[in-house]
């Protein structure tokens, strides 16, 4: 037999029909970026100067000493005395050492995210779904970060009156003497049945009642909301509806679903059906979640977003006047033309036509009211089934505008802010005509500007601290209740209102804001037993209640005035809705903040995003790429401590902002992004955000020094969009932590994609189905041979086939990853993160590429470069390849990945662990002991994966947000006892410096799972009535935990049902239909039992062709584009190939 | 020149040698024994803030282990009693007793259990009771009690006769090599579920009482042969790998 020499391919193939990066970088191929595929850790595996201080002889020198003086002191051999301190009296359902659950729900806008909220001790530690609830499916990023806001030290704690402490009996008296007939109430948008009835009683007194948020504008709801229902839409055509990402406009997992085309389950013939797949128009400036999930995505400035509307409203014979002229059209399609934009409006129009009842068609929130009659036109038009037109009372309040023109007219003197927004900091201009006030008062969980800015602040409960209730996407009644009592000694919201309609203050088992919540439930549901009311706090809501219908209103159509279209001198800009901070609401959350921006993979900061065209068209290309060039002139390179981006002045008639500027791929031309809520204060005089006051801190370590303010570009007139912007260099740069290329993988078909469309050279669907298997280099490696597998190899002939060759025939772990509806959004790396203990280490460190989720999200872009046809590219007749024009290769597909550990059968971290720290476990886990673990990083350097993490500091006990904290060793600030730990996970161990550590399934759950299964022997002997010696168990059948009963933490947290996680022995689990159960190890064990289940055939293994045969796949990404689209050839081939 | 060392010079490197070899090997001896958990834990009886009597509870009185360790079955942690379980029996046994002036202070009450008030008239919280904790466990050791109860291994393999102290102290050295002694050797610590929190058991008293019989319907009569024929009959698979408890 001849040796078998594998080399990862190193230059890009012919039959590559995509381009594929992650980076600018990594497009214009630097050295640099080769230098971080072939490295273990990006930077961070250098010495930074503060390190290299401490050498190894002064080390030495130090060891030496503490060792001597220890070895002076025995005193420190006797066991110091610990103490188990039980409860006085056991508290009811406590188990000291195991979780309690309770449904609860964390209320936003758009719909409350029902919960079930894992508490230990009465600390909740983690939030989960309730699936039992009719709109629980998963949870977003913020709501499992929401669990760290509450141990937040710098969330608001004491009464204030005027800059001092006061107490809430003074705050008492202060409410009862508001004339109430002056005063305003401003809540946020989202929607609570138990405010809404007692702001009514307010209003019947005269009170004006208010609701915003920067982010959701008001202009067109006119009372009503529409909620989508995405199960019953066929053909989507967004326009600048972000759904599946902060939009919310009905709940995205039925969208996901529809994705699936009946195949949700993985059990049905054929795998995903074309048929009854869901397909999506996307128009879009910049690339959001949704945007990545869509099937056609024209990337237009936010004004044309209107153009794109009209011109479909035409075709379906609405009478839309001001039709675009050719140039117009042309521009959306650079090196195209006009024809293109009217072949893409007719082919999208016919589509949605044949769809009738079944298409939909949705506005962004912060699109203009014309888009939005527009929208509603259309659906009108095709009687679009999916709208659902619904009666709110939060759509009756009025707007900060109507509150601004009732301060000058002096119908209003009082006003309550309950807002979670910032107006002060948010709303341009609201600072002045809130002087005019003659007594504010603001209710917030932050000391925030506008805490300061009013005469009384009243801290607030979290809303985990609260009673309360809310409605959720579809309008379910959902009840809140609190785990704990206020930390802080805040006020819940309904508390507050309580107190100002005359009630008292909560004060031991007296709860006046549980009284209001069990009032509106009587009212709801007519019974106000106790039996009644104690069985919706268990399930958390009340089943079949929903949101009452209206009428759909009639749509005046106005003829939609299209401003110029914008240019290199004259741009236009969105204000966006911020992946990590929303608003600005969430800048005190360091797990937020650490999490990289889905799209630019940006952390702890907010940056302009510009079109890679427009960067030319400014002249900024170059510098970027000369930044991310270790050779350039200019000595910065685009990675660790050096990483840095331009800075640029952007002008806005009068307004003035520099902020730093990043390339974003799939961007439309001529036009900016920039993210809002950043830059509430900072300490090192960075431009337009205000100095940190010591005295009136708006923002603690977390906070403080995070990005710029750019709502100061953002006036009531443009709100959303402004036009007319002038951008200039600075020829400054500016530090931005980016974790794009940290840990980049490479290797071939990592992520893969194929289309239901009859693409060039790769067959029709089904042929594409069957060849997902061999996509990339797996076409053409040979079979793996496994040492393990019986039936194979040098194995045949011996007893040895006849074994199973499994430690453990009960369980056997696996986990599938659907990349069909994996979106990209983080929920599952924060879940992972509140689950595992994973610490935050600062934007210093991430920069030097030493962030420590567990998870890494990785996002590609692709697009067609070169023409391509029949498996090869086309060459022209010099032999050179033709490239596609720039709307092809300037619109890219974006792809999102989540990468953890994936568990190797036979993993090659595991055989050059020195001291067997990282071992298998019988049921197939890669697991860490991390008390073993001595921190060569061998294992790290040799995982093909780059999924492992080094913990370079003990970030746990000393804060790393603080500067140079790390670096002091024993003499820095350490963070041990402050109350984030207490969100800690028992189950879990919180490593220490020196450790590394990865994911290892949740093995915590895994183990009491298991555990919880061995109850079942005793319940055995008792139903048997028997002597327990004479009652057999057969681990098998008594000792398996219960099919798909577990969840890990990131499965449970997708809101799209991406992840799929179970016993590999079971038949009946999720995981087994979608990868398959072909393993000769299966069939031996089952022996005449044995039931093939052929899995998905989009299920493949990452890098497989290394044979470590990860516990961990793939499921291939299926796009359902259209074939009369223009861009119809290009799509459906992003498979990524990293070289 | 005179020779500089004298004649018995000669041998004084071999006896420099042997001594430190002596001293080393004495060092290295020293610290096999006693820098082991088996000589630094076994034995460890620290004083309690009450004197409770387990001899006089569980053994004289007959009290089960799951009167006051009460989520033993359920939970990772055996959980130490609280102050109102005590109070179920002291409310009225013992009744001012000297010896009880820690649960009558945890549960805020005076020596005719009569409430505490403080100089306000208002009611006095009680502090819970601090005992010293005897067994424990770093901070990365998952153990969990239940997971061993329920499949048949007593409280006594880890805890020793705990129903004829009088004091507590650790009697097992609780080491990871101990550990795993038994999650190898599973045979000699199974008993039958009903025995578990009897800490007076004797598998040859017990297999002469009772009729246990093998899969071939042969009576077992070896303490041994019974270990073996529970763990085969219960499937019992102790796991050795690191995650079983490290996590």
């Amino acid at each position: 037999m001849s040796k078998r020499v594998w080399n990862p391919p190193v230059a890009p193939h012919e039959s590559d029909s995509v381009t594929a990066w992650r980076s600018v970088g990594e497009k214009e191929g630097s050295l640099n970026f080769r230098n971080l595929l072939e490295r273990e850790f990006p930077a961070g595996d250098t010495l930074t100067e503060e390190e290299q201080n401490v050498s190894r002889r002064n080390f030495t020198k130090l060891m030496g000493a503490s060792t001597a003086l220890a070895g002076l002191g025995l005193a420190a051999c006797r066991r110091p005395e610990s103490y188990i301190v039980p409860y006085k009296k056991a508290p009811e359902w406590i188990i000291p050492g195991k979780p309690l659950f309770y449904a609860s729900a964390h209320p936003q806008v758009g719909g409350a995210v029902p919960l079930v909220v894992t508490t230990y001790e009465g600390r909740p530690t983690k939030i989960e779904t309730n699936t039992d609830h009719p709109d629980g499916n998963g949870t977003n990023a913020f709501t499992q970060a929401s669990v760290l806001d509450l141990y937040s030290p710098t969330r608001s704690q004491k009464v204030i009156k005027g800059g001092q402490v006061a107490t809430k009996g003074e705050l008492k008296d202060a409410l009862a003497a508001l004339d109430l007939s002056k005063t305003a109430l401003v809540f946020g948008e989202d929607d609570s049945p138990t405010r809404n009835r007692l702001a009514k009683q307010f209003a019947e007194k005269g009170a004006t009642l208010i609701s915003y948020e920067p982010l959701s504008p008001k202009s067109h709801k006119r009372g009503t909301t529409q909620v989508i229902d995405f199960a019953g839409a066929d053909r989507i055509l967004s326009l600048d509806c972000d759904f599946l990402g902060n939009d919310t406009v009905g709940n995205g997992c039925e969208f996901s679903r529809r994705r699936q085309g009946g195949n949700e389950n993985y059990d049905q013939e054929g795998d995903v059906d074309p048929e009854k797949m869901n397909r999506l128009y996307q128009v879009e400036t910049q690339f959001s979640l949704t945007g990545g999930m869509a099937d056609h995505r024209l990337r237009v400035a936010p004004s044309r977003v209107a153009m794109v509307a009209a011109e479909i409203a035409r075709s379906f014979g609405i009478a839309v006047g001001n039709p675009p002229d050719e140039e117009e059209k042309a521009a959306l399609f650079p090196g195209g033309s006009a024809d293109l934009f009217d072949q893409w409006i007719g082919a999208c129009a016919a589509d949605l036509t044949v769809a009738g009842s079944g298409a939909l068609v949705v506005a962004g929130s912060r699109q203009t009211k014309e888009v939005h009659d527009l929208a509603a036109a259309i659906n009108a038009k095709l009687g679009a089934a999916a709208v659902k037109t619904v009666k709110t009372d939060l759509g009756q309040y009025g707007s900060l505008a109507d509150l601004s023109a009732k301060l000058e007219g002096g119908d209003v003197e009082n006003v309550i802010l309950m807002t979670p927004a910032d107006p002060v900091f948010d709303a341009d201009g609201f600072a002045e005509v809130f002087g005019k006030a003659q007594t504010t008062i603001h209710w917030g969980l932050r000391n925030n500007a506008t805490a300061w800015a009013c005469d009384w602040h009243v801290p607030a409960a979290h809303y985990l601290e609260s009673w309360g209730d809310a409605r959720s996407k579809r309008g379910v009644y959902t009840l809140i209740q609190p785990m704990i009592l206020p930390l802080y000694g805040g006020v819940s919201e309904l508390e507050f209102l309580h107190v100002l309609g005359g009630g008292e203050f909560a004060k031991g088992d007296f709860s006046p804001a549980m009284g209001e919540v069990k009032t509106t439930f009587g009212e709801l549901t007519g019974k106000s037993d106790s039996e009644t009311w104690g069985e919706a706090l268990r399930e958390g809501f009340v089943a079949d209640t929903s949101y009452e219908s209206a009428e759909t209103p009639s749509v005046d159509l106005v003829n939609a005035q299209l401003p110029a279209a914008p240019s290199p001198t004259a741009l236009e800009l969105v204000f966006s809705t911020d992946a990590s901070v929303y608003d600005g609401r969430y800048i005190e959350n360091a797990w937020l903040q650490e999490a990289p921006d889905p799209i630019t993979k940006l952390t702890w900061d907010n940056a302009a995003q510009v079109s890679p065209q427009t960067a030319k068209d400014l002249g900024l290309y170059d510098k970027i790429i000369k930044l991310e060039t270790k050779t350039a002139e200019e000595a910065h390179i685009g990675e660790g401590e050096n990483a840095r981006a331009p800075m640029i002045t952007i002008e806005v008639g009068n307004r003035k902002l520099t902020v730093p500027v990043l390339i974003a791929f799939g961007h439309a031309d001529n036009a900016l992004t920039l993210p809002v809520g950043y830059g509430q204060a900072a300490d090192d005089d960075r431009a337009g955000v205000n100095k940190l006051d010591p005295d009136a801190a708006v923002v603690g370590h977390v906070g403080v020094n995070t990005g710029f303010n750019t709502y100061l570009l953002r006036s009531a007139e443009t709100p959303y969009f402004a036009t007319g912007v002038k951008v200039s260099e600075t020829g400054e740069t500016y530090k931005v932590a980016l974790t794009q290329e940290h840990h980049s993988m490479y290797g071939r078909a990592l992520a893969r994609e194929i289309s239901t469309d009859d693409v060039s050279g790769k067959g029709d669907y089904k042929a594409q189905l069957e060849k997902v298997k061999k996509q990339g280099i797996d076409s053409h490696v040979p079979p793996n041979i496994s040492l393990y597998d019986p039936k194979g190899g040098i194995w045949s002939k011996s007893d040895m086939a006849k074994k199973t060759h499994l430690s453990d025939e009960v369980h056997q772990w696996g986990m599938a990853i659907d990349l069909n509806t994996c979106t990209g959004c983080n929920a599952c790396l924060i879940a992972c993160q509140a689950e595992n203990n994973i610490p935050v280490v600062g934007k210093d460190q991430v920069a030097m590429g030493r962030e420590m989720h567990w998870i890494r999200m990785d996002r590609y872009f692709a697009s067609q470069e070169y023409e391509y046809s029949g498996g090869h590219k086309v060459k022209d007749k010099e032999g050179n390849k033709i490239a596609n024009p720039d709307w092809v290769t300037q619109n890219p597909e974006s792809i999102p990945q989540p990468v953890s550990c994936v568990q190797c059968e036979m993993a090659p971290c595991e055989t050059v662990c020195p001291v067997n720290a990282t071992v298998h476990t019988e049921d197939g886990i890669n697991s860490m002991a991390y008390n073993r673990c001595i921190g060569t990083r061998y294992c790290a350097n040799n995982c093909p994966y780059k999924a492992r993490r080094f913990n370079f500091f003990d970030y746990n006990k000393r804060n790393p947000l603080i500067k140079g904290n790390l670096y002091k060793g024993p003499f820095g600030e350490k963070q041990v006892g402050e109350a984030p730990h207490l969100q800690r996970n028992p189950n879990v161990s919180v490593r220490m410096r020196g450790v590394m550590e990865k994911c290892t399934y949740c093995v915590q759950r895994l183990e009491s799972a298991k555990i919880k299964q061995k109850q079942q022997h005793k319940q055995k002997v008792a139903r048997a009535g028997l002597h327990s010696a004479k009652v057999e168990i057969d681990p098998k059948k008594d000792l398996r935990v219960p099919t798909d009963s577990i969840q890990v933490a990131c499965q449970s947290a997708c809101p799209n049902g991406g992840i799929s996680f179970g016993n590999l022995l079971d038949e009946d689990s999720q995981v087994v239909r979608a990868k398959g159960n072909e393993l000769d190890s299966i069939k031996i064990l089952k022996g005449d039992n044995y039931k093939k289940i052929e899995g998905s055939k989009r299920n493949y293994d990452l890098l497989n062709y290394v044979n470590t045969r990860p516990r961990t796949s793939y499921l291939a990404r299926v796009k359902n584009p259209n074939s009369k689209m223009p861009d119809a050839k290009f799509l459906g081939q992003a498979t990524i190939n990293i070289h | 020149m005179a020779n500089f060392f004298p004649r018995w010079a000669n041998l004084m490197p071999l006896k420099i040698a042997v001594c430190l070899g002596a001293v080393g090997a004495g060092v290295v001896a020293g610290i096999t024994y006693y820098a082991t958990p088996k000589a630094q834990r076994v034995g460890y009886q620290p004083t309690q803030p009450i004197h409770y009597d387990h001899n006089l509870h569980a053994n004289q009185l007959g009290m089960d282990c799951r009167y006051c360790h009460s989520f033993v079955e359920h939970s990772g942690h055996a959980n130490v009693p609280t102050a109102n379980t005590c109070w179920n029996c002291h409310s009225s046994i013992k009744k001012g007793s000297p010896k009880l002036a820690g649960l009558r202070a945890a549960m805020a009450v005076d020596e005719n259990h009569a409430p505490l008030q403080d100089a306000d008239g208002n009611a006095v919280e009680g502090k819970p009771i601090k005992w010293v904790r005897v067994h424990k466990s770093p901070d990365y050791v998952y153990f969990n009690h239940s997971a061993h109860l329920n499949r048949g291994i007593s409280c006594q393999s880890c805890h020793g006769d705990v129903h004829k102290m009088e004091k507590v102290y650790q009697a097992e050295s609780h080491s990871m090599g101990w550990c795993l002694d038994c999650h190898r050797n599973p045979e000699e610590h199974v008993r039958p579920l009903e025995e578990v929190y009897n800490l007076d058991y004797d598998p040859a008293e017990y297999l002469e009482e009772n009729d246990v019989r093998d899969l071939d319907n042969n009576r077992i009569t070896e303490p041994e042969e019974f270990g073996k024929f529970l763990v085969a009959h219960w499937g019992i698979q102790p796991k050795e790998s690191c995650a079983t408890c490290h996590r």
